[in-house]
């Protein structure tokens, strides 16, 4: 072999090796390997916020929120939602690609509660702290708080206020026809408005005051999968076809705006009358419906309250303390734990203090006047 | 030593370098898909202040995508048979659904509900299989059928409803290697396997050199495969390291091993045996195929009954990864298949493309998805960047075929003096072997041997 090419080779070889050797240092002991200790982290920490999707107002206008919120805090903001396909493997990714980053707190509105276990441990093993906004977290020990608007009441102040519109809109009727809907089954949350509802509706339904004509009372019976428009849309189509002929529909429990909008156009479209429909979330176009006597209630649940609270939980955890906002520990069982929760109190909207409620709300005061 | 007839002249010793990755011209444009990995990672190393090559987060890679590139091991084989799968994720979110119930409500025992599965990926695949195969339906067809039957039947089994997993099921999907403490900062088991694969390495260039010597091939001169081989083991050395510094408690994953012991296994079955050639004889040109004796119907129906069986696995592995079966599992995992072979190199008309070519464009996928999210751009725009890297990736490729130089991808394949290394390290290292490939589209019937 010539000497060029041996120079060339063992060059080669030797700068390979150099390259390979280079940095060799210890293990990595990355993360703090889930201290305990309250001892706080550093001002300007990476904050994690992992949001389901965007096919929500509030999920919007969130994330817009913690960014700007989290920034005025001096802490950095990573906010990721998961994208439309595949979300589940997506937002798990995303959650671990913020531990990576090095979040010292992960704040995630899980698209599939149940499904982020694994995930959540290892953000807890390598020391951060994990809080379910929104939709608690099931199956898993890792999660340290949950934040959420106190998701029971919404479904009892559902329930009631379609009781309230149904004696408001027939005073001369004592029995009513209802309709039943749920959200999607993969969401923790519909199934906590659900027995909400159904709380104040069962008794009801007991002694003959409701009858609901379809017979579908159990909660898969009336699930709208993915909290879907076109799927509420379908199923109220078909309820309609084939058990409205010649009976009055006089209310339906929604649990959401998006789901109410479906059903008020499915009952339009059949060319019957409108029967109280109830909601949650404020939406714009519920509102407006609302304020034109279509939609019979919406729930108001500030999203820039709850992000606030979200925010000021992360700056009692940077100075080391315990979050003080905790005003429920019983009720929250994710299968494993007991998850100690933040629940802020929702509010009711009908079109009567429609106006008063939506005062300092920019978007949605100008809509309740005239 | 080198035969001086057919050597490059004698002062062209980066020439002989250049002919280690199959070009005698401007390698640069060569250099494909696998270069395009290696900048892809290099990039976002600098981009993300070294947070790609973090121990912590090539593992998260590996575990996070193992279900898609093990899907991807079974759907290079029917795309070079021709075919095309479309029901890949419904049947592995089907498959997860009956294993996790299984496991959930029946207290059926994990090895139990992982042999159920398997049988269940089996059926399914010989029911699709038979379809294509004998009843001469097309697999766009079939499969498109089957990604709507098992879709509903995946709901209508679960009820739409999240099962959670028995955690010690968990460990195929997110487990790792045991990381005894012996004193040293690295995981044992780990640098075991490494040492095994770099050990692997060197003695398939050995023995390679040893049968070219034996058969009178010409073989390149021996500093250019010592020079192969350094490279090949400071990737494997490197690698070994990463994976071996992460946090206490990780190693190599477990789903990273199943994956490599599925892509040496159908990297073997493709280059080596005779079924693997008949599948690429099949998707040549079928015609030619039969009339040499090549059974085409147990061909489409090994290669259909094959993907469903790895559609299963991935099924398992993605259950075990996310400790719970869910109603959206699936959607859309066959275009990150689709995607993921033609990125590596598979030709749309079929009887092109290897195992290890869609395992690196599996990771090109991967890398890119991880380093924008630690880059935390949005969702969206990762999609559309996804987008744009496959046709890019597929353009530039179908584009230098056609100026007459096949792709790298397709070079390596073809031949035999400079290729022939199945080492297989996590990092997508090319695994050049013999096989028929590159420019070979017109195959002239019973020749199946690679151009020289």
């Amino acid at each position: 072999m010539s000497m060029k090419k041996f120079v060339v080779a063992s060059a080669s070889i030797a700068a390979v090796a150099a390259l390979t050797l280079a940095g060799c240092s210890s293990r990595a002991d990355t993360g703090n390997g889930g201290e305990e200790e309250a001892a706080g982290f550093a001002a300007d920490a990476t904050i994690g916020v992992a949001l389901p999707d965007k096919t929500s107002e509030n999920w919007v206008l969130a994330g817009d929120l913690f960014t700007n919120g989290l920034e005025e805090a001096g802490f950095t903001a990573d906010v990721q939602y998961a994208p439309a396909s595949n979300t589940v493997a997506e937002q798990q990714n995303q959650i671990t690609s913020m531990v990576t980053n090095g979040a010292e707190v992960i704040i995630i509105g899980a698209k599939d509660g149940a499904q982020l276990s694994a995930q959540v441990e290892a953000a807890r093993d390598a020391g951060a702290t994990v809080i379910a906004y929104d939709r608690l977290i099931l199956n898993t020990d890792a999660v340290d708080y949950y934040l959420a608007f106190d998701n029971f009441k919404v479904g009892e102040l559902q329930g009631q206020a379609l009781l309230d519109g149904l004696a408001a809109a027939y005073p001369d009727k004592d029995t009513y026809n209802i309709e039943l809907f749920a959200g999607s089954p993969d969401d923790n949350n519909a199934g906590v408005f659900f027995d909400g509802a159904m709380s104040v509706l069962q008794p009801k339904i007991d002694d003959g005051t409701l009858t609901v004509v379809s017979g579908q009372t159990e909660f898969d019976q009336v699930v709208t999968q993915g909290w879907l428009a076109a799927n509420a849309q379908s199923r109220m189509d078909t309820l309609l076809a084939g058990n409205y002929q010649g009976t009055d529909l006089d209310g339906v429990l929604s649990p959401n705006d998006t789901l109410a909008r479906a059903i008020i156009e499915s009952t339009r479209s059949a060319g019957k009358p409108l029967p109280v429909v109830t909601g949650q979330d404020s939406e714009v176009e519920s509102v407006k419906s609302i304020v034109a006597g279509e939609q019979y209630m919406t729930i108001y649940k500030d999203t820039r309250a709850l992000v606030a609270a979200a925010i000021d939980m992360v700056k009692e955890l940077q100075a080391g303390d315990e979050p003080s906002g905790i005003n429920n520990t019983e009720d929250y069982d994710n299968g494993v734990k007991v998850v100690p929760s933040y629940l802020l109190d929702p509010v009711v909207v009908t079109k009567e203090n429609a106006a008063d409620v939506y005062a300092d709300d920019e978007n949605l005061a100008p809509l309740t006047q005239g | 030593m080198s035969d001086t007839s057919t050597a490059p002249k004698k002062s062209g010793g980066i020439r002989d370098l250049g002919k280690m990755f199959g070009g005698t011209s401007s390698a640069g444009r060569q250099f494909g898909i696998l270069g395009a990995l290696i900048v892809i990672i290099v990039l976002f190393q600098v981009l993300t202040g070294g947070k790609t090559l973090d121990p912590n987060n090539l593992i998260n890679i590996i575990n996070g995508n193992a279900y898609v590139l093990v899907l991807a091991v079974g759907m290079v084989m029917v795309i070079v048979a021709g075919h095309i799968d479309l029901s890949v994720g419904s049947v592995a979110a089907f498959v997860g659904i009956v294993v996790a119930q299984s496991m959930f409500i029946w207290n059926v025992p994990w090895p139990v509900a992982m042999v159920i599965g398997l049988a269940l990926g089996a059926i399914v695949g010989a029911w699709q299989g038979w379809w294509v195969a004998y009843m001469g339906v097309p697999a766009f067809i079939v499969t498109l059928a089957g990604m709507l039957f098992f879709r509903g039947a995946n709901q209508f089994v679960g009820n739409s409803t999240t099962i959670p997993v028995p955690r010690d099921f968990t460990f195929i999907g997110g487990g790792f290697l045991p990381d005894p403490d012996l004193g040293i900062p690295f995981n044992v088991p780990t640098l075991i396997l490494g040492l095994l694969v770099a050990a692997a390495v060197v003695w398939q260039e050995v023995r390679l050199r040893r049968n070219q010597r034996r058969m009178g091939a010409e073989s390149a001169p021996v500093w250019v495969s010592g020079v192969k081989v350094g490279v090949l083991l400071a990737v494997v050395v490197f690698a070994t390291y990463l994976f071996a510094s992460g946090r206490v408690g990780t190693s190599y994953p477990i789903a990273g091993i199943i994956l490599g012991v599925l892509v040496l296994g159908y990297s073997f079955l493709t280059n080596n045996t005779t079924i693997g050639r008949h599948v690429y004889a099949v998707g040549g040109n079928w015609r030619a195929a039969e009339l040499s004796g090549v059974n085409i119907r147990r061909v489409n129906f090994f290669v259909m009954a094959n993907m469903s069986v790895l559609a299963a696995v991935a099924g398992m592995l993605w259950i075990a990864r996310s400790v719970s079966s869910g109603p959206g599992d699936g959607v859309g995992w066959e275009l990150d298949a689709i995607a993921a072979v033609f990125i590596g190199g598979a030709a749309v008309s079929g009887g092109i493309g290897t195992v290890a070519g869609s395992i690196v464009g599996g990771l090109v996928i991967a890398v890119l998805n991880n380093g924008l999210q630690l880059l935390s751009v949005g969702a969206d725009l990762v999609q559309m960047i996804k987008g744009l890297v496959l046709l890019l990736a597929v353009g530039i490729d179908v584009y230098s075929k056609r100026q007459g130089r096949p792709s790298l991808i397709g070079r390596m394949t073809r031949r035999r003096t400079t290729g022939g290394d199945a080492g297989d390290a996590p990092q997508g290292t090319q695994t050049p072997t013999p096989s028929q490939g590159g420019a070979a589209e017109t195959a002239r019937p019973s020749d199946l041997t690679p151009q020289g």
